[in-house]
């Protein structure tokens, strides 16, 4: 039989904080075994979380940045099993209130993803397990890391619709400076709840949980294997079983994990040492300004009001800083064609080339949009620009000033370039004459002497008007 | 209602273990415990559940980090580390 | 000796911390084997201290505390110095960091002069749930000192230090206090940082003061209290000056006793002496006003289900792997963690754990927890209602004096139902104060508390004081 898969999500993200959720212990990734922690993020006894402020904010932002309703009231709840990674015992989240509730992404083109809720959590620690001895390690550094947790409804039926959400939603907390995203280094991690059920149907399957896809790819593999693998199980008359299962990468599968506990029963109860927290409506509207423009909001702009092809409007909204670049130079050149296409295959080249990134190049925005009103008011040829924008990229410097001590600028005199044309026509006297009895190709050889003559400096469009004059074709 | 099933499913929650003395001990104590508790389901009122006053988001704590302990005082009340870890027997 | 006096004392240099310090550290070595009061004796830390103190006294910059001699509760943590909870699951354990009273009372120069024993984790009306063995009332050693904090009353009532600090969640610090004699206050929810003390409930525990004297006890508070950046549920609102109102008329002011307090399971002996008190307060031209707490009859359970509840969460991070007790058997990662409980653990902290988690579990916990989450909106107005036409309320501290030790601590639901003049306070998270109002006729002490509005501590210091200026307090046989 075919089936329809019905997929939801949990996706974690590591919240861009200078320090822990509830200490003040750095929050960086990696480092020595036990070397950012304390006796708070340690549990040892006697302590108490303090929560942080960025925390919050940065869970409204992302909640801003999903359409979700940012909650003025939100409160913390304990999340209680043992575990070793966890040395309290019980991970502090958000249960009753959460932060962000009620939102929603829009994904391949028009389809409509709801977000259920987004809270706020503690991430546990890192066990190094040690087969030989048979043993495992517990490091404590990551514990108290602030994570979000993005919820959505079982709205998605196809890997594509998860991965488009999965970017889009990766985008626009990188916009929003919320988390950087790395989902190989785990800082945005994707859990996938998946059934199936027969087309038609309306009524959901049991579902699987899948762990451990720390790619848009290996997203995509897991969908397509968990519902080949549910499929053959209803097939022969079997039923899915509700567990947690854990993605291969390098065998494409995915196998139940050994459950934590027999039975789940988390006891959820209110966090006694952390009051709530209310968000007046200034600070929410503090919040709600501090947002940047939005990935989805500037393809809009760049696709419509701007006129660029789709997919050079996705290249470049696919960095913030890359973007934030291109539109100060439209800003004051307003000439987007030209910019986008200076950016996405000149600029890009350079960037890939020398392993930079756009925020370490060594001009502005303001000398690529000189530097395209030159290519446009005809001063420098496309290829002169191309050699501006070469030496602006090894030395800096302004682009008028790199043309004119380079000899780049096109000359718009023209008595020179009839001299050196008349030398040209002179010199040639056959591949003129061949011109001349309909050999149409041998213009383009005339032209290259021509160029070769008058040197970089001069004015392609102007040469060929003039030697076509001379010559004798209209 | 309390009974030795009960017990069990709370010692494997609570994680303790218990002897099959103690467990019969426990059923007990906890028979004539329980039932002192059950007077709260005969409470019967629309009130609230308690919350604790909320905060003002200006009050929370600012974000910036201080040093951390050193890794010898995190560890130094454990009974078994190795790669200043905690070890414990190999999970999953 | 007032602290006020032991101040004065010291400045004057009449005798120097040194000394002082020296006298008490030799009287535990005396007489603390009868009582049991101490887990720890911190006499090199005592002496060092004491230097300390004195350096300020002779720099003429000394504070309130500095060079007094008091007595910690084993469960604030204290840096260096071991910190056990009175349980074999902590009983090597030693912090690495300082309770926030712990540093406020060192910035005084204060003089700790060693840690009290107590009912393990705090759990428990009598000491004898303690892994050092139970304490004994120093008035009649074959009775038991009241709990949790039996320890820090003991060794204030036996006068093996100035002061105490204990923790009170449903009545350890004002209950023992009543049993051994002495003076307990137990602060208004927030007004002291709970940074440091290790959890039992984290919703109820304070940590408080006992001492010789309500004025005492202000006058300890005065250096502990205040809004803590390491505990969020710590206020702004705790003002401090509790010694303020000490001394001034009391003409006028409403009592209020709720009759419930009054009724059946509480003693004659001691319904008479709270009475007596009562009287005198009217003589004096108070006011008493009857007035009635309609939900007491839910308090004890719901004060066990909240309290339960947190204290399974708060004690599940005591599996032996970062610290505490380490089982030697166990194969795997959960029956490690099972057998280091097993082992680390008292009965009764155990009884409470699994009562805890009875409580939150999945299909129970709206008929437990919850319930017991609204009887604590209930009874918290109920106060708040009273408090509209009363100033104080007086009532018993505890339903009986000191029983015998063996008497009734092996029997839960007893010990429980023991608790019912307590409990309200904390649920209310008002401050309460227990002086000694009578004796019975044993000759052992009979408790009386006194509740305010939440951070009005002065105002119950000074009602307290005023009756003790009159009474006759009996001293302890061993002091």
């Amino acid at each position: 039989m075919r089936y329809q898969p019905v997929i939801g999500l949990e996706i974690h993200c590591e919240l861009l904080t200078d320090s822990k959720v509830f200490c003040s212990c750095r929050n960086e990734f990696g480092g020595g075994e036990n070397t950012r922690v304390c006796p708070r993020c340690s549990g040892m006894p006697g302590t108490l979380p303090i929560l942080n402020q960025n925390a919050v904010r940065l869970a409204a932002k992302a909640g801003f940045a999903t359409d979700c309703t940012v909650n003025a009231y939100s409160s913390f709840d304990r999340k209680n099993y043992f575990y070793p990674d966890l040395p309290k015992a019980y991970q502090i989240t958000q249960f009753e209130h959460p932060i962000c509730t009620d939102g929603h992404i829009t994904v391949c083109g028009d389809k409509k993803i709801r977000i259920n809720r987004i809270h706020i959590e503690e991430d546990a620690g890192k066990l190094v397990h040690d087969d030989y001895e048979g043993i495992s390690m517990a490091d404590y550094n990551r514990c108290g890391v602030p994570l979000i947790e993005i919820v959505t409804e079982p709205d998605f039926r196809s890997a594509e619709e998860v991965q488009d959400f999965v970017e889009q939603i990766a985008l626009r907390l990188k916009y929003a400076g919320v988390c950087d995203a790395r989902m190989e280094q785990g800082s945005l991690r994707v859990d996938v709840n998946i059934s199936i059920m027969p087309y038609g149907s309306d009524i959901f399957g049991t579902r699987a949980e899948i762990k451990n896809l720390n790619s848009l790819k290996a997203i995509g593999r897991a969908i397509e294997y968990e519902i080949q693998r549910q499929a053959e199980i209803l097939d022969n008359g079997g039923t899915v079983v509700q567990e947690t299962r854990r993605f291969n990468d390098n065998h494409g599968d995915t196998k139940a994990l050994r459950s934590k506990e027999e039975a789940h029963d988390y006891r959820y109860f209110p966090e006694p040492d952390i009051p709530p927290v209310l968000l007046s409506d200034d600070d929410l509207e503090d919040i709600r300004k501090s947002m940047p423009e939005l990935p989805h909001v500037r393809m809009a702009r760049y696709t419509g009001e701007y006129g660029l092809p789709h997919d050079d409007a996705q290249l470049i909204i696919s960095s913030k800083a890359f973007s934030d670049f291109y539109d100060e130079a439209v800003k004051l050149n307003p000439d987007y064609k030209q910019i986008s296409n200076i950016m996405l295959v000149e600029v890009n080249r350079h960037l890939n080339d020398s392993g930079k990134t756009i925020e370490e190049v060594l001009f502005s925005p303001s000398d690529i949009a000189e530097l395209a009103r030159m290519i446009s008011d005809g001063k420098v040829s496309n290829n002169a620009g191309k050699d501006v924008l070469k030496i602006m990229f090894e030395h800096g410097g302004k682009p008028m000033a790199i043309a004119e001590q380079n000899g780049l600028i096109m000359s718009s005199d023209t008595s020179g370039l009839e001299a050196a044309i008349d030398e040209v026509i002179a010199a040639n006297a056959d591949s003129v004459e061949s011109y001349k009895n309909g050999n149409d190709k041998i213009f383009g050889f005339l032209m290259g002497q021509v160029m070769r003559t008058i040197g970089k400096g001069g004015n392609p469009a102007l040469a060929k008007d003039i030697l076509q004059k001379k010559i004798g074709k209209e | 209602m309390f009974d030795a099933e009960m017990t069990r499913h709370l010692a494997e929650l609570s994680k303790i273990e218990f002897t099959a003395d103690e467990l019969e001990k426990m059923t007990a104590d906890m028979t004539g415990i329980i039932a002192l508790m059950d007077k709260v389901c005969g409470f019967d009122t629309s009130v609230k559940p308690y919350a604790l006053d909320a905060v003002d988001y200006k009050e929370l704590r600012s974000d910036s980090h201080e040093d951390s302990y050193d890794t010898e005082d995190i560890i130094r009340n454990a009974d078994n580390v190795k790669n200043n870890s905690f070890v414990v027997p190999k999970v999953v | 000796m007032k602290l006020t006096e032991m101040r004065a004392e010291l400045d004057a240099k009449n005798i120097s911390a040194a000394e002082l310090a020296q006298e008490y550290i030799k009287k535990i070595h005396d007489t603390d084997g009868k009582v049991n009061s101490y887990i720890t004796v911190c006499a090199d830390e005592a002496a060092a201290a004491a230097e300390h103190a004195q350096s300020l006294i002779d720099s003429g910059n000394s504070k309130p505390m500095t060079g007094i001699p008091v007595s910690i509760k084993d469960n604030i943590c204290t840096k260096g110095i071991k910190t056990t909870c009175a349980s074999h699951m902590l009983d090597d354990f030693v912090p690495v960091y300082n309770a926030t009273v712990i540093e406020k009372l060192n910035s005084e120069g204060a003089v700790i002069l060693g840690k009290t024993n107590m009912d393990e984790f705090a759990m428990g009306g009598s000491s004898q749930t303690s892994y050092f063995g139970g304490v004994k009332n120093p008035y009649d050693t074959s009775r038991v000192s009241g709990g949790s904090s039996g320890g820090a009353a003991a060794s204030v009532s036996a006068g093996l230090c100035a002061a105490a600090l204990g923790s009170d969640t449903g009545g350890s610090v004002r209950q023992p206090s009543a049993f051994c004699g002495v003076t307990g206050l137990k602060p208004t929810y927030g007004a002291v940082s709970r940074w440091g003390l290790i959890a039992f409930a984290s919703s109820l525990d304070q940590i408080g003061v006992i001492a010789n004297s309500a004025a005492d006890t202000g006058y300890v508070l005065n250096c502990i209290y205040g809004q803590d950046k390491n505990d969020a549920t710590s206020s702004a609102r705790a003002q401090g000056n509790y010694t303020a109102k000490v001394g001034s008329d009391i003409k006028g002011l409403r009592i209020g006793l709720p009759k419930e307090f009054f009724g059946e399971g509480i003693s004659d002996e001691v319904k008479t002496a709270v009475m007596n008190a009562a009287e005198y307060y009217k003589k004096l031209g108070c006011e008493l006003v009857e007035c009635s707490l309609p939900s007491l009859e839910y308090a004890v359970s719901a004060y066990y289900l909240i309290s339960s509840a947190e204290a399974a969460s708060n004690l599940s991070r005591f599996d032996g792997i970062k610290y505490g007790f380490r089982s030697g058997l166990g194969e795997d990662y959960n029956s490690l963690i099972s057998s280091s409980r097993r082992e680390g653990f008292g009965d009764e902290v155990k009884r409470r754990i699994m009562l805890g988690n009875y409580a939150l579990c999945s299909g129970y916990y709206d008929a437990y927890y919850k319930n017991a989450t609204m009887i604590r909106t209930q009874l918290r107005s109920e106060y708040a209602g009273i408090f509209e036409k009363c100033d104080v309320i007086l009532t018993p501290t505890a339903p009986t004096a000191a029983y015998k030790i063996g008497e009734q601590e092996n029997d839960p639901v007893k010990m429980y139902l023991a608790d019912i003049c307590t409990v309200t306070v904390n649920i209310a998270g008002l401050p309460g104060i227990s002086t000694t109002c009578g004796y019975d006729k044993n000759n052992m002490p009979i408790g009386m508390s006194l509740v305010g509005r939440a951070f009005d501590e002065q105002t119950i210091i000074a009602v307290c004081d005023r009756f003790e200026q009159d009474f006759e307090r009996k001293e302890a046989r061993i002091r």
